[in-house]
């Protein structure tokens, strides 16, 4: 059997998009009650859930507290059955860990800390197949969900490159396959990047090509969860006034 | 816009456990239909091809059809063919990537009227696969389906013909709707193309094989060889060093025993080895064909062959192991292919009486490769007995490791044997040389030059460009009356006393624009052929021989290079890169005999390997160097009208001066990775070139002898000069004809050469002892003779004849004496002539042989190799003689 061919010669990929298109993307703000902000989000079949509890005060030990500034704390995990096979994942392994890493790195850029310091901001990701750009784009939702006041939205978008052209938004076959891939957190309005990260070798000339491909797929992200947003206080306006 | 639907597939993974896997899959309004009778164009936004507007029908091949019967559907006769994705990835998945890519540069192929529907991603076109439906129901289902969609597309204006092999499709589906048939593709063959006859042939062929296939996998009486291990073992294997992935080569001389795989790439880095790995036998070999990516198993080191050093003849295979084998060497058996490089095989079927000795079974005939290295081939077919005279091209299909012979079937006919025609049609195939002549479309981009209306330098042109023609003397150094000049010189001395040179080469590039048809057919056939009598062009005649040619007295487009040259540092300017290699050349000589020079310097260069193309994105600074040349970095140029490498090098050179102003300049450069491929292709065409021009000049020469008896005519006798010695013969070369040949000390009965006191030589029995650079010949009686490396010895020549490959030339040593002709010194100097002539005479004969057909005779070809031939110590001769050189044949290497 031949291998698999991700990009076909007429421009489609496996399943059907062409380079620059992104998967479905769906999203819901305020899924629960208890928690001050929270967001769930599907794009294509990756799936997030985001809460966010804060700004509070610093819990467990007080030498954690920022004299100027808040503090983010993000966790992510994801679900056991999440994956090809269903496998129990420990809390706090390294995958987790630097997923973590990576989306407090991004919302310290975003959020605007210094409003409340001496406490604590609580991000909780759950996500199913566990892409960056989903917890990101979720986190971002929840953020604005609980009402702390960020500079942007902070949209997040993959890219990879095939055969000479750049895709965005891979999907878990593209990701398998191996090839280069790149992840973009981007503030939409300043076109400021929030976190970019690329762990495979690529060429410097590509380096461009890509970095415009998960820019602009960020850019159509943000449209959407604009759309979400403006749906969100819509409904809780309307709720509100009645 | 696009609709999210869910696949979902069931995978068994490698425990055997089911796997579920969910993966999305999205679908549009819009796909491209690439018909000329879409009602929406903007819609379905067009981009390439379209189907051609003047057919009656639209033909969708079913996914089988496309799997069995891609070679008919490859005929150019055929239009207006729909390829549905659905079938391309039947293709893709269950026949490999060799025929996927087949079908995928025919669906490039601007030539060719086929596009690719791509019908899973219509929204209306795609059907989920249903429960429990198979997934040959499925995909039959699928191609239906979208072929309504199409005919509802071009809104019932175009009738379409499915061919399928499914004959429950075609009860079900064949009258449901109207406009859209389902036929079985025999079927549609007889009726719509009752005419095309050689894809009839070719149908029946195919489907012959195949039924023989089937009953052969219901016998699978004994396995005759070892089955190849699954791809992921051969994976794991190579990564783990356990096995070694390398090419094929089998031995021409020795083509049933010995076989050597050159390594390749990575595996050659990590393991020790040194030398390629010897293949001893046809089971060891187990399937694989010359060229063949194989993956190899070393075979216990007390189990290492050595490769045989004498010489032999391929006819007597079995007589090889009287002789002593030289020091053992790695030795392997091939346990797996990862790609196997079929091509087209020009065969010969056997003579009346073989077939009778072949037994009863006359449906299956085993006919016999021109090229000795492959295998015979099992051909079922009726036609045995009238194509025996034949030359006939044939495909390999399959081989079972129940099967002693490969399976394939008849493609077509070339030409008679013997016929100078049919011979040079045969070794065109061999080399993979298709020289169709130009088509309509590719002429239409073509400029017009005739008396009429003669081509002008346009006015736009004229101001772009320098104009040398009244300040410079242009000239060119190519001999009087040839018509691809594609270089030019002018030279002269500034006001400043300083010298001007400058190399003027054609403009091609002007011509040719950048994947216009004209570039695609030129980029396919990548440089010139020149054989013996004629040659076939890279680029059409009203380029290469006129309208790009620098022919005297008229205007045209050139790339110069200049170089203002100090008086001082002229002669400075002579200390060039190559000295060393021309002193080295220039000390090994003896002064009392200049063939022996010419030998020596043919073989110092034949040592080193041959130039390659490569792309400079892809190798590191360090690694760019020209060995033969003894350059740091060197690249053709001159040459546009003959090499498509120089049109990619001025393209390069014209974005990076930016001459023309244009922004898509930019976009049609190549990228670093297709540099690589084309570079690839580029060296594989030159190859082919070389080995095309060497096999057609043996051709000519055994035409020459083959009607001269070796007994009584004065010319098959000449002098020969021994260049090379193996434990039973010598290797010769005659100057007068340009042979180089070998000569057995010993022939088939054992005996040896003995020469008397007048110098004549018989055969007597006795021994042979081999020295480095000698060898002596003893006979029982004590008689003795000694062969000196460099000896003149006087030799026959004669042919031998044989039905299915090509003629040899053999060489018999007549005496040890130097042939004596008074003035010998003539003769060598009149050899390029001779060589001519010998072209000259042989197609003299043939045309008398048929005087209905008219054969031309190709001055400028004749000029061209004289030319070459020319002595002389200048700069240009030295690479052009290095350049003749690179027509050594590379898969020489190993048995002589």
């Amino acid at each position: 059997m031949a291998g698999l061919e991700l990009l076909s010669d007429q421009g489609y990929r496996v399943d059907g998009r062409r380079a620059g298109e992104l998967r479905k993307i769906q999203a819901r703000m305020g899924v629960f009650a208890q928690a001050d902000g929270s967001a769930y989000i599907e794009q294509g079949n990756t799936k997030a859930l985001a809460v966010v509890y804060g700004p509070h005060e610093i819990r467990g030990s007080r030498a954690r507290a920022l004299p100027d500034r808040a503090l983010v704390n993000c966790q992510y995990s994801s679900a056991t059955f999440s994956t090809g096979e269903r496998k129990r994942r420990p809390h706090g392994d390294r995958k987790s860990c630097e997923m973590g890493l990576q989306l407090r790195q991004t919302f310290e850029a975003a959020i605007l800390t210094q409003l409340h310091p001496r406490s604590q901001i609580d991000i909780y990701v759950q996500a199913d197949g566990g892409t960056y750009a989903a917890c990101v784009n979720a986190a971002t939702l929840a953020v604005l969900d609980a009402g702390i006041p960020m500079r942007d939205f902070v949209c997040a978008c993959s890219a990879g490159f095939v055969d000479g052209t750049a895709l965005a938004d891979l999907s878990h076959v593209e990701e398998a396959a191996g090839g280069p891939q790149l992840a973009l957190a981007l503030l939409p309005a300043s076109g400021q990047i929030a976190l970019l990260e690329m762990d495979a070798r690529l060429h410097e000339d590509h380096l461009e090509r890509v970095l415009e491909a998960a820019a602009q797929a960020a850019r159509d992200v943000h449209t959407l969860l604009d759309r979400v947003v403006r749906q969100h206080v819509r409904e809780a306006s309307i709720l509100l006034g009645d | 816009m696009l609709q999210k639907r869910e696949k979902v597939l069931l995978l068994r993974t490698f425990q055997g456990r089911t796997l579920r896997i969910v993966r999305e899959h999205y679908l549009r309004p819009c796909v491209p239909c690439h018909s000329p009778l879409c009602p929406q164009p903007a819609a379905c936004s067009h981009d390439g091809k379209l189907l051609s507007s003047d057919v009656t029908h639209y033909v969708i091949p079913d996914w089988k059809v496309v799997q069995d019967y891609l070679e008919i559907l490859e005929f150019p006769e055929l239009k207006g063919i729909i390829f549905m994705q659905t079938a391309c990835q039947a293709v893709q998945h269950q026949r490999g990537r060799r025929q996927y890519n087949k079908l995928r540069n025919l669906l490039k192929d601007a030539r060719h009227d086929c596009i690719l529907f791509a019908n899973e991603f219509q929204q209306c076109c795609y059907l989920p696969r249903e429960r429990g439906e198979s997934m040959e129901k499925w995909q039959t289902r699928s191609i239906y389906n979208a072929a309504v969609w199409y005919y509802h597309h071009c809104q019932d204006r175009m009738p379409i013909v499915m061919v399928t092999e499914d004959e429950e499709a075609i009860q079900q589906y064949g009258s449901e709707t109207e406009g859209v048939f389902v036929i079985t593709f025999k079927n549609y063959l007889d009726n719509f193309w009752p005419d095309l006859k050689a894809a009839h042939e070719l149908c029946d062929s195919i489907l012959q094989s195949r039924r023989e296939r089937e009953n052969e996998s219901q016998e699978s009486h004994g396995k005759e060889y070892p089955e190849h291990l699954p791809l992921e073992v051969l994976e794991a294997g190579i990564k783990s060093g356990r096995y070694i992935q390398g090419i094929l080569n089998v031995n021409k001389h020795r083509a049933q025993i010995e076989a050597f795989v050159r390594l390749q790439g990575a595996s050659s880095k990590d393991s020790d080895l040194v030398s390629d790995i010897l293949i001893h036998g046809m089971k060891a070999r187990n399937r694989s064909i010359h060229g063949d990516v194989v993956v190899v198993e070393l075979l216990p080191k007390n189990e290492w062959k050595g490769r045989t050093v004498a010489l032999c003849e391929n006819d007597c295979d079995d007589k090889a192991s009287g002789e002593s084998p030289s020091e053992p060497m790695p030795t392997g058996r091939v346990v797996g292919i990862l790609q196997k490089n079929w091509r087209d095989y020009v065969v010969t079927f056997p003579s009346k009486e073989e077939v009778q000795s072949q037994g009863k079974n006359a449906q299956k005939i085993l006919v016999t490769p021109w090229d000795y290295r492959i295998p015979k081939i099992r051909i079922s077919t009726q036609q045995a007995e009238t194509l025996q005279d034949f030359r006939v091209v044939v495909r390999i299909d399959s081989w079972e490791s129940t099967s002693v012979y490969p399976n394939g079937h008849f493609v077509r006919v070339l030409g008679r044997i013997g016929d100078l025609e049919g011979e040079i049609a045969t070794i065109l195939v061999e080399n993979s040389i298709s020289v169709i002549p130009f088509s309509e479309a590719q002429m239409c981009e073509m400029p017009v030059n005739t008396p009429e209306s003669p081509w002008k330098v346009s006015p736009e042109e004229e101001q772009k460009r320098k104009d040398l023609r009244k300040s410079h003397l242009v000239f060119s150094i190519d001999p009087k009356g040839c018509e691809d000049v594609d270089d030019t010189l002018s030279v002269r001395t500034l006001n400043n006393g300083n010298l001007e040179l400058g190399v003027h080469i054609a403009d091609v590039t002007h011509f040719v624009a950048p994947n216009s048809y004209i570039d695609i057919e030129a980029r396919t056939r990548a440089t010139t052929y020149y054989l013996a009598d004629r040659r076939y062009d890279m680029l059409p005649s009203v380029l290469s021989a006129d309208l790009c040619s620098l022919l005297g007295g008229v205007d045209r487009y050139a790339v110069s290079i200049m170089w203002e040259l100090d008086k001082a540092s002229y002669e400075i300017k002579k200390v060039w890169s190559n000295k060393t290699l021309a002193d080295s050349l220039d000390n090994a000589n003896d002064p009392h005999d200049p063939i022996v020079n010419r030998l020596l310097r043919s073989m110092a260069t034949q040592a080193m390997s041959n130039a390659l193309y490569f792309s400079t994105g892809s190798c590191a600074e360090e690694e760019f160097h020209h060995y033969g040349l003894a350059l740091d970095k060197y690249t053709h140029f001159t040459s546009p009208i003959r090499r498509y490498s120089d049109i990619v090098v001025h393209r390069l050179l014209m974005a990076a001066i930016s001459k023309d102003k244009k922004m898509e300049i930019k976009g049609n450069l190549f990228s670093n990775k297709d540099l690589e491929e084309l570079c690839r292709h580029i060296n594989n065409r030159n190859q082919a070139a070389q080995h095309s021009q060497k096999q057609s000049t043996e051709l000519f020469q055994c035409m020459y002898f083959k009607d001269k008896d070796p007994a009584t005519e004065e010319r098959c006798i000449s002098d020969g000069v021994i260049y090379s010695i193996r434990t039973n013969g010598v290797l010769l070369f005659i100057p007068r004809f340009g042979i180089k040949g070998a000569a057995y000390l010993k022939n088939k009965d054992g005996l040896v050469i003995s020469c008397g006191p007048d110098s004549c030589s018989e055969w007597k029995p006795g021994s042979l002892q081999r020295f480095q650079n000698k060898i002596t010949s003893t006979t029982t009686d004590g008689e003795s003779v000694t062969f000196h490396l460099f000896d003149h010895v006087t030799v026959r020549i004669s042919i031998q004849a044989s039905r299915c490959h090509s003629d040899t030339i053999r060489l018999e040593i007549i005496s040890n004496k130097p042939y004596k002709i008074p003035n010998t010194e003539l003769i060598h100097q009149s050899s390029p002539l001779l060589k001519s002539e010998l072209v000259k005479e042989v197609t003299k004969s043939v045309e008398e042989a048929q005087l209905a057909q008219e054969v031309k005779v190709n001055i400028i070809q004749e000029e061209y190799q004289e030319y070459r031939q020319t002595k002389g110590r200048s700069l240009y001769t030295l690479l052009e003689e290095i350049r003749d050189l690179a027509l050594l044949d590379v898969s020489n290497n190993y048995g002589i």
